[in-house]
C-alpha cells in the first residue's frame, strides 16, 4: 500500500501531471492533494474554516444557511468563513519561447501552466477573484479578475491556450497591465526571468508601489541551473535563434556561476523592492509553490 | 628493408584514416542544441574547445600509431642482409645447361666459358657453387671460396642426352636460398630453349633475394631436322608383316628433301626419300623388317646436314622370335569358344601367339612350361593332378585365363584360382533380358581399348565370391565380370561368362578382339619388359619374388651395375642414348633401346620477355633503395615482433589517455541529481 504522503506527492509530481490532458483536472488534482495533506500541518490555516454566524437576510445564498442551527432555533443563520475575503489575484504568465525549454518530460511552460492553473483553482476555492495575463513581448491574453461561477473555466482555457513563442519583454506588458489593475491585490508573476534583474524589478516595482503584493515565481529547468554537456555543443538561443559553440567545461564551471549569480541578484533586488521571490525547478512537486502562495495569502487576511 | 606481405601497408593506411575521421570530422561536428537563453554564454568557450581538440589530437595520434604499427607488423617487414648492409655476404651460383640440345655446335663449350667468366664475380670472402642442369640438377661443387675448384667443376661438365628443365633449376635455387639464408647471384649459361620452360610459369618462381643472370649461348633460331619418333614392334614373329614407321621433323627449317635409312645391327636394310615441309613433319614407313632370330639393334637415320647430329638417328630394339604358344583347354564337344578366341587372336597384327587347342580331358600330360599362358574355357572340374600342376606353375610365374560357362555352375570353386562359386545368374527374355557392364577399370592393361564393353549384352554369368581379388569389371547387377587374382609370381584372370557367343554376344562386338589380345599380352607379360624408352626412364629389374642377380650391359660390353647394385637394385635409370642388355632378377634377358627426349630437337629459344619475367621473380616485392633488388637477402631479419611490442605500448598509452577523458565524461554524466542530456525543447 502506498503511504499517504507518497500518494499525495505522487500526484503533485510534474511528470505525473504531464499525463493528465485537461488542465482543470491537473489543478484539481494538485490542489486537492495538497490540501488534504495540510490537515496535519498546524502552521497553515485552512482558508474555509468557520469564522462566525450571520443572520440571514433576503438575497443571501441559501446554500450557506446552517440547517442544524435552524432546526434547533428556527432562525436562519449563515456560516461565514475566513476565506471569504474577496482578494483579487492576478497571475502573469510568461509565454516566451524560452519557456518551451525542457530537459525532461515537463517543460517550463507546462510547469508554469500547472502552477497557474493550480493557483487559479485554489483562489477559486477560497472565493478570491482571479485574473490572468499571458505575455511575451506584449500581452497575449487578458482575463479580468472575477470570482463568478464559470470564470475558472475561462481561466483554464486561457492558460491552456498559452504557447511559448517570441521573446520576453517585461516593460511593455507590465506597463499595459497597470492600466488594467484598478484594485490592489496579489500579483503572481510566473516566468524564467531571462532579463537583467534590475530591468525586471524596475518593470514590476510600480505594481508594488501601488499597494499590490507581488510574488515572483522563477521557473527554471534543472539543466538550466546545472547544464551538462558530453562535449562541445552548438547551442541555439530559443528566443533569438543565435548560435554559440560551447564547451562542456564552460557549461560546467562558468555558466553555473553566472546563472547562480543571476538568481542571487534577482532574489536580492526583489527582496529590496519588497517583492516576494521564489525559485522553483520544474522537476519538483508543486506543493512548495502552493505553500508559498498560502503563506502570502495568510498574511493578507 | 622489404615486406613479405606489403598489401597490409595499404590496408593500414586506410585504417589510419578511421581515427582521423572520428576525431577531426565526426567528433567535432557539434549537434545544435536548443537552449533557453545564451545570455550567460559568450565567445570565450572557443578557446576551451581548441584546448580540448589539442588533447584529442594526442589520443588520435596514439590510435593512428596503433593501427599503423599493427599494419606494419602484419606486413612482415624485414631488413635485407644486402652486401652493403651485412658485410657483403652472398652466394655465387653458377649453373650450366648440359642437356641434349647443348650438343649443337659448340654451345656447351661457350656455356662453360661464360660460366668461368662469371667466376670473376666471386668477391673476397664470398663463396660459389656450381650446378649442372638437365632434367635434374647435379651439384658439381659445393659452396666454396676456392675459385680453382669451381673452375675445375665447370670444366668437367659434359653433355647428356636428357632434356633440360628450368623448373627443376628454379626449385633447386629456392632450396639453396632457404638452406643458406643468403642472397644468391645466379649465372645460368644455357641455350634458353623454349621447350625447357615448364607448362606453369609459377614453377619458375625464384627465392626472394635471387638475382638471376641468364647467359644465353643461343644465336637466334637454329634450323634442325631430327627423327622425332619411331614405331617398331618389340617382337617380330613374321618379318613380312612387321613394319617400321618413323616421323621426321624439322624445327625452324625450310622445305627439304631428306633420305631416311633403316639400319639393323649397323647394316642399312632400307632407304626412303621424304619431303619435309617448312617447319613440319613427314612420315616414313618400312614395310618389312627382315632379321635373324634374337635381339637386334635397330636405328632410323636421316641425312640432316644440321648442327645437332645426335638427333639424326633414333634407336629401337627388336627381337625376332617364334610366336608364343597358348594352351587352350575347352570342354570336348564345344568348339565355339576356341573358334572365336583363335579368330580374335589371329586377327590382331603381330600378336605373336600360337594357340594349342586341347580338350580339357586330354590335357593331363601337358607340359606347361612351353606355354606363355593357359586358357580354361567354360571351366569344368579339372583333373586333380592337372589343377595341382597349374597352381604350381602359376605360383612360379605362369598365367591362366578362366572363363565360366553354363557348365561351370556345378563347380564348388573356380579352377586354379579357387574363388567359391555361388551359382549361375540368367537374365530371362521376359524379365530384364540382359545385363551390361556397369563398371570397368579402363586403366588396367588387360582392358585397354575395350571401351567398357559398350553394347555387349550378358545373358548368363556365374556368380563368384571375388573377395580379395581385383575386380576389373562388374555387371549391372553388381556381380564381378572380370576378376584378377595374384598367386605367387603369377596371376589368374577369371571371366565369369563365356566366349562362345551364347552366354553373351561379346564375340560379335568390337571390344572382343582388344579384350582377347590385351589379356593375352598381359598374361604373357609383355607389359613387364619395355624395350624402347627415353633417356632417364627407370627399368624394373623385377626384384620382387626373385633373389637372383640383375645386370645391365651397354653396347661396349661394360657392366653398369656394381656387385652390390646387381643384388639389391630394383630399378635401373637409363643414363644416355643407346642400347642396354638387361638381365633381370628373374633371369629374363632383353635388349632396351634408349633415345634422347626429342623435345630437345626444337632449338627455338624462349622469348626475351619470358626470360625477363623469370628474372623478376627473384626480386623482392618491396625494395629499400636503388640497386637493392639484385642483392637482397633471403637471410632476412624480420622485426614484426618489435612492431607488435610497440603496438602494445601504444595501446596502453591510448587506454590511459582515453580513460582520463572517459573519467571526465563519467563525472559529468553522473551529476547527483541530473540527467545528462538535453531533451528537445521544441514543445
Amino acid at each position: 500500500m502506498i503511504p499517504r504522503a507518497e500518494y499525495r506527492n505522487r500526484f503533485l509530481d510534474p511528470a505525473v501531471l504531464a499525463g493528465i490532458s485537461h488542465l482543470d483536472l491537473v489543478a484539481k488534482t494538485v490542489v486537492d492533494g495538497f490540501i488534504s495533506g495540510l490537515h496535519r500541518s498546524p502552521d497553515f490555516g485552512f482558508s474555509q474554516e468557520f469564522a462566525e454566524y450571520r443572520a440571514y437576510t433576503p438575497g443571501d445564498d441559501l446554500r450557506h444557511i446552517d440547517w442544524n442551527v435552524y432546526a434547533r432555533t428556527e432562525r436562519a443563520y449563515l456560516k461565514r468563513y475566513r476565506g471569504d475575503t474577496n482578494t483579487q489575484i492576478t497571475i502573469l504568465l510568461d509565454a516566451s519561447a524560452s519557456m518551451g525549454f525542457a530537459s525532461h518530460a515537463v517543460s517550463k511552460m507546462d510547469y508554469a501552466r500547472y502552477l497557474a492553473g493550480s493557483l487559479a483553482y485554489m483562489a477559486h476555492q477560497q472565493r478570491d477573484a482571479a485574473g490572468l495575463i499571458v505575455f511575451q513581448e506584449d500581452i497575449l491574453q487578458y482575463v479580468p479578475p472575477s470570482g463568478r461561477q464559470g470564470h475558472l473555466a475561462r481561466m483554464f482555457h486561457a492558460i491552456g491556450q498559452s504557447a511559448p513563442a517570441l521573446r520576453t519583454d517585461f516593460r511593455k506588458p507590465f506597463l499595459h497591465f497597470q492600466q488594467f489593475l484598478h484594485r490592489r491585490g496579489l500579483v503572481i508573476v510566473i516566468s524564467d526571468f531571462y532579463e537583467k534583474p534590475g530591468a525586471i524589478v524596475s518593470a514590476i516595482n510600480p505594481l508594488r508601489a501601488r499597494g499590490n503584493e507581488v510574488v515572483l515565481f522563477h521557473v527554471l529547468d534543472p539543466v538550466e541551473l546545472k547544464p551538462t554537456l558530453n562535449g562541445p555543443a552548438m547551442l541555439i538561443d530559443m528566443e533569438t535563434e543565435d548560435a554559440l559553440e560551447v564547451s562542456a567545461e564552460f557549461a560546467r564551471d562558468e555558466y553555473r556561476s553566472r546563472i547562480g549569480a543571476h538568481v542571487d541578484m534577482l532574489r536580492s533586488e526583489a527582496k529590496g523592492a519588497g517583492l516576494d521571490y521564489f525559485l522553483i525547478e520544474t522537476d519538483r512537486p508543486l506543493d512548495a509553490a502552493l505553500r508559498e502562495y498560502l503563506t502570502i495569502r495568510q498574511g493578507r487576511m | 628493408m622489404g615486406f613479405l606481405a606489403p598489401w597490409f601497408i595499404g590496408a593500414g593506411v586506410l585504417a589510419a584514416g578511421l581515427p582521423i575521421w572520428l576525431h577531426l570530422l565526426r567528433k567535432y561536428r557539434t549537434t545544435p542544441l536548443p537552449f533557453s537563453s545564451l545570455m550567460f554564454f559568450d565567445k570565450r568557450p572557443q578557446s576551451s574547445v581548441k584546448h580540448r581538440r589539442l588533447r584529442y589530437l594526442l589520443l588520435m595520434s596514439l590510435r593512428i600509431a596503433l593501427l599503423l604499427l599493427l599494419a606494419f607488423a602484419f606486413a612482415r617487414p624485414f631488413l635485407s642482409r644486402a652486401s652493403g648492409t651485412f658485410g657483403g655476404r652472398r652466394l655465387l651460383v653458377i649453373a650450366v645447361d648440359r642437356s641434349f640440345s647443348m650438343r649443337t655446335r659448340d654451345r656447351l663449350a661457350r656455356a662453360k666459358e661464360q660460366a668461368i667468366g662469371a667466376l670473376s664475380r666471386l668477391g673476397a670472402g664470398e663463396r660459389g657453387e656450381v650446378l649442372a642442369l638437365d632434367s635434374q640438377v647435379e651439384v658439381l661443387a659445393q659452396p666454396t671460396d676456392d675459385a680453382s675448384q669451381l673452375r675445375a667443376a665447370i670444366q668437367s661438365i659434359a653433355p647428356t642426352d636428357r632434356r633440360s628443365s628450368y623448373a627443376e633449376l628454379a626449385r633447386n635455387l629456392r632450396a639453396i636460398a632457404e638452406a643458406t639464408r643468403m642472397p644468391l647471384e645466379v649465372h645460368f649459361a644455357t641455350d634458353a630453349q623454349k621447350t625447357s620452360m615448364p607448362p606453369a610459369f609459377g614453377d619458375l618462381q625464384l627465392g626472394p633475394a635471387t638475382e638471376l643472370v641468364i647467359d644465353s649461348v643461343a644465336s637466334g633460331t637454329e634450323p634442325n631436322w631430327g627423327v622425332e619418333s619411331v614405331s617398331a614392334p618389340a617382337h617380330i614373329y613374321d618379318p613380312k608383316r612387321s613394319r617400321v614407321q618413323a616421323t621426321i621433323a624439322g624445327y625452324g627449317t625450310n622445305a627439304a628433301h631428306r633420305t631416311v635409312s633403316l639400319v639393323v645391327d649397323g647394316r642399312v636394310v632400307g632407304t626412303r626419300d621424304v619431303d619435309v615441309p617448312v617447319n613440319g613433319r613427314a612420315a616414313v614407313e618400312f614395310p618389312s623388317l627382315e632379321s635373324p632370330y634374337g635381339f637386334h639393334r635397330g636405328e632410323v637415320r636421316i641425312d640432316s646436314a644440321d648442327h645437332l647430329k645426335q638427333d639424326d638417328s633414333f634407336p629401337f630394339s627388336i627381337e625376332r622370335t617364334d610366336p608364343r604358344r597358348v594352351l587352350f583347354l575347352y570342354p570336348s564337344g564345344s568348339t565355339r569358344a576356341p573358334f572365336y578366341y583363335r579368330t580374335a587372336l589371329e586377327s590382331a597384327e603381330n600378336a605373336g601367339f600360337a594357340l594349342d587347342v586341347v580338350p580339357a580331358e586330354d590335357a593331363s600330360g601337358a607340359v606347361l612350361s612351353k606355354f606363355a599362358f593357359v586358357v580354361i574355357a567354360d571351366a569344368r572340374p579339372l583333373n586333380a593332378d592337372l589343377e595341382q600342376r597349374l597352381r604350381a606353375w602359376v605360383n612360379a610365374g605362369g598365367a591362366v585365363l578362366v572363363t565360366l560357362g553354363p557348365e561351370s555352375a556345378a563347380l564348388a570353386h573356380v579352377p586354379v584360382s579357387g574363388e567359391p562359386v555361388q551359382g549361375t545368374r540368367y537374365s530371362p527374355p521376359e524379365g530384364e533380358r540382359f545385363r551390361t557392364v556397369d563398371d570397368a577399370d579402363q586403366q588396367h592393361p588387360a582392358l585397354k581399348d575395350t571401351n567398357r564393353f559398350a553394347g555387349v549384352e550378358f545373358y548368363q554369368s556365374v556368380r563368384i565370391d571375388a573377395t580379395g581379388d581385383h575386380v576389373l569389371a562388374r555387371l549391372s547387377d553388381g556381380s564381378p565380370l572380370i576378376a584378377e587374382k595374384q598367386m605367387g609370381a603369377g596371376r589368374v584372370i577369371v571371366f565369369t561368362s563365356g566366349l562362345d557367343n551364347v552366354a553373351n554376344d561379346l564375340p560379335l562386338h568390337a571390344s572382343f578382339v582388344p579384350f582377347v589380345v590385351e589379356t593375352a599380352r598381359y598374361l604373357a607379360g609383355d607389359q613387364q619388359r619395355v624395350t624402347n624408352v627415353a633417356v632417364g626412364a627407370a627399368l624394373d629389374l623385377h626384384r620382387g619374388a626373385h633373389g637372383g642377380a640383375a645386370d645391365v650391359i651397354d653396347v661396349t660390353g661394360h657392366h653398369l651395375l656394381t656387385l652390390a647394385e646387381a643384388t639389391t637394385a630394383r630399378v635401373y635409370t637409363i643414363p644416355a642414348e643407346g642400347f642396354y642388355e638387361i638381365h633381370d632378377a628373374a633371369g629374363k634377358v632383353w635388349l632396351v633401346a634408349a633415345h634422347a627426349d626429342r623435345a630437345e630437337s626444337d632449338l627455338t629459344p624462349a622469348s626475351p620477355d619470358t626470360l625477363a619475367l623469370w628474372r623478376e621473380t627473384g626480386r623482392a616485392p618491396v625494395s629499400a633503395g636503388p640497386g637493392a633488388q639484385s642483392v637482397e637477402s633471403s637471410g632476412k631479419l624480420e622485426f614484426w615482433r618489435w612492431l607488435l611490442l610497440l603496438a602494445v605500448i601504444a595501446l596502453l598509452a591510448e587506454s590511459l589517455v582515453a580513460s582520463r577523458y572517459l573519467a571526465t565524461e563519467k563525472e559529468l554524466q553522473h551529476e547527483p541529481d541530473r540527467a545528462a542530456q538535453f531533451i528537445s525543447a521544441g514543445r
